[in-house]
């Protein structure tokens, strides 16, 4: 790097900039209001969660017990690839499920060439975007969750927060305990393009197709109401 | 890029003869406003939620020498290399350096408007680099050798039939037909997958910087640059200086606004955070990761009375509300960025002799305004720039005299009322048949296009002397 232009754009930075201290930087962005949330789709945060899902266009299921996540995960991969197999991060919550109760086969690891689907459990997920979060890792390669042609994602309901804010605080509280992590990324439907001639197009890079479990108790009406409230 | 702004309306003349085009552009001045509206609704109170956004980018700005020291510092910490380019030729030898020290020969990009300003594609592709473009409409525009005529939709200009064509004359389709968008967009995914496996650089944009903990924040839809960020072993970000927010959480306003104001919808599939290089257990992921920082005129905009044009967050939102773009098409502004917000950042970080044909590209009817996430007051600012033109005799030197001449005559009011005390009976005479004339002289840029309507007879001031004397009736 030429020393020259840092030093050069720094000049120009202070010139422009107020020079105060740190602390009174601090407090005066303390002191800015904060960004209202939109009004969610249903007061239940995990109907919301739900609804905001099928809006990004996902699909979904709820499963109560680790022997109901087992047997959603392997009736979906049926129905759609009439296979057992799958691709998951080294994520130890994963390792413990009971799969071959379900008669699945899953792999622990990075995806590899040709393998169609992966399955992905959330850190945290925010219903406000209905979005599923996930850090780059040993438990979640970057890969399982761009290159499958399907993505499976787990989230567990005491990992729901209701906004955007409040999802910062767990991942800041995260990154204290257990340092930054390289990527965190947001995931708020299928991969998706409408470059050309603005037609909606799914599977444009990453995954076409996105389904969310929603793990722990919920309503047992909980999935039909999410879908009346979208269609 | 070479520019052509200055013949804008001879780019905008030719820009509408092409009538498919300019129906295409129709359909997406009907559809986009609508989507933006309904997703504008649902967030509620879009007023305090853009002045929310305001606060925070003006106080970043205020202090953007503070937030990018404590960036770079988060940033090296984090494992990066930080560059500061000064210029865009700066930029691009940075890159091309990296690159080079790693004997590059393939690059995968990611949609990134920075790079587009600096030329850095023909750069890198001059000295021996093959560099793919990954998101699907700068995929095809790069295919096509053409440039992006809109910031969030490059292909807008392209029919799905010119695709087609490009595809089965760069492709090797073999039999297969393409018959419709999804096969299209699959054929794409399908030849860019292997260019993303085997690229040795990624290079990616930043949609903000977080100052507290040195992490990017990349926002698209289709995951594109999210694979050029993951698969490469060297990630190289390119973004500008005034990109900062303090706090992660500072960024919920802008991705409250952001994709709702671009394409409606409430959040883009993928908002993505990267802090640096692969951590030890780590399966994916650059080894190494740089972040180039460019000023390219930001630091003079940052003093200078344009300075809320930095707050803008690039949602294209001002190119679909505008009359003018809508018409006429991103390519007639003749540069990188086109619409409003375009008219106001070319001539800053070119030049105003270059391009300043693009401040009168405005009817002020004050849509982007309205519109703008940012509550950047476009219509003022390009006000602002015409000023300036005049001043510096940048104008032709007819309209000069045409615009002095009548700001003298204003100032006369005996004169003023006397000549159009004048005027204004005699065109009621000669119009009172017809109502209006197809042809006047002195005026035939307007009458060109539509007829002059004829006066009625009284001047205003006739009219408010005559009612000044009989006030109570
Ligand atoms: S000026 Fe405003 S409306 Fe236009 S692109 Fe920038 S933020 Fe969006």
């Amino acid at each position: 790097m030429s020393e020259s232009a840092r030093s050069e754009i720094f000049a120009k930075l202070r010139t422009a900039s107020r020079g105060g201290s740190a602390e009174a930087i601090d407090r005066e962005r303390q002191s800015l209001q904060s960004a209202p949330a939109p009004m969610p789709p249903a007061t239940e945060v995990c109907e919301a969660f739900l609804i905001n899902v099928l809006k990004n266009r996902g699909s979904i299921d709820c499963a109560a017990g680790r022997g109901e996540t087992v047997k959603a995960v392997a009736q979906y991969l049926y129905q759609y690839f009439r296979s057992h197999r799958l691709v998951a991060g080294n994520d130890p919550r994963l390792a413990a499920m009971p799969w071959r109760d379900a008669g699945v086969l899953p792999r622990f690891g990075g995806i590899e060439a040709g393998e169609p689907v992966a399955l992905s459990f959330a850190q945290l997920a925010v219903a406000e975007t209905g979005a599923i979060v996930t850090y780059t890792g040993k438990a979640n390669p970057a890969a399982n969750n761009l290159l499958p042609q399907h993505h499976i994602v787990l989230v567990d309901r005491t990992d729901l927060v209701a906004t955007q804010e409040q999802a910062w605080t767990r991942i800041n509280q995260d990154m204290e305990k257990r340092g930054r992590p390289r990527g965190i990324n947001f995931i708020a439907g299928p991969s998706s393009t409408a470059d050309i001639e603005g037609q909606l197009v799914y599977g444009a890079h990453g995954p076409r197709s996105w389904h969310v479990i929603l793990l722990g108790d919920t309503p047992a009406d909980i999935l039909a109401r999410a879908h009346s409230a979208v269609t | 890029m070479e520019q052509r702004s200055n013949t804008f309306l001879e780019n905008a003349s030719e820009a509408l003869k092409n009538t498919e085009q300019a129906k295409r552009r129709d359909s997406m001045a009907r559809l986009t406003p609508l989507l933006r509206s309904a997703a504008i609704e649902d967030v509620g109170d879009f007023e305090s939620l853009r002045q929310q956004m305001k606060q925070v980018r003006q106080h970043s700005l205020d202090n953007l020498d503070h937030y990018l020291t404590q960036f770079e510092q988060e940033a090296v910490h984090n494992g990066n290399r930080v560059h500061f380019a000064r210029d865009a030729e700066e930029l691009n030898s940075i890159v091309l350096d990296i690159c080079q020290q790693h004997d590059a020969r393939r690059v995968v990009k990611g949609k990134s408007m920075v790079t587009e300003e600096t030329g850095l594609n023909s750069f890198l592709q001059r000295a021996g680099l093959d560099v793919m473009e990954t998101d699907l409409g700068e995929y095809i525009i790069q295919q096509a050798v053409e440039t992006p005529s809109h910031i969030v939709t490059p292909a807008l200009h392209k029919s799905a039939e010119e695709v087609r064509e490009l595809f089965k004359d760069k492709h090797d389709l073999g039999p297969r037909e393409l018959e419709d968008t999804t096969d299209m967009v699959a054929e794409a995914r399908q030849v860019l997958r292997e260019h993303f496996l085997k690229a040795e650089v990624g290079i990616i944009g930043a949609n903000a910087l977080i100052a507290e903990n040195g992490y990017s924040m990349l926002v698209t839809n289709e995951g594109n640059g999210d694979l050029c960020a993951n698969l490469p072993k060297t990630l190289i970000v390119c973004t500008t200086i005034d990109r900062l927010l303090p706090r992660a959480e500072d960024a919920t306003a802008m991705l409250r606004l952001l994709a709702r104001s671009a394409t409606g919808q409430s959040q883009t599939a993928y908002t993505s955070f990267y802090s640096g290089p692969s951590r030890d257990g780590d399966v994916d992921g650059p080894q190494e990761t740089h972040i180039v920082l460019l000023d390219n005129a930001r630091s003079e905009m940052l003093t200078g009375d344009y300075r809320e044009m930095l707050e803008c967050i690039r949602c294209g939102a001002c190119l679909n509300h505008c009359p003018i773009f809508t018409s006429v098409g991103g390519h007639a502004y003749g540069w990188v960025y086109p619409g409003p917000m375009g008219s106001v950042l070319t001539p800053l970080l070119t030049s105003l002799e270059q391009s300043n044909a693009l401040p009168n590209a405005c009817t002020s009817c004050g849509r982007c305004a309205e519109v703008c996430p940012a509550d950047i007051p476009l219509p003022d600012l390009l006000r602002d720039l015409r000023h300036e033109e005049t001043r510096e005799k940048l104008s032709p030197s007819r309209w000069r005299l045409g615009l002095k001449l009548h700001a003298w005559v204003s100032q006369q009011p005996w004169l003023y009322r006397a000549l159009t005390a004048t005027i204004i009976p005699l065109l009621h005479l000669m119009g009172r048949r017809r109502g209006s004339f197809t042809r006047l002289p002195f005026a035939s840029g307007w009458t060109s296009e539509r007829n002059f309507p004829a006066p009625q007879g009284k001047t205003f001031m006739q009219l408010y002397k005559a009612g000044m004397k009989k006030p109570n009736e």
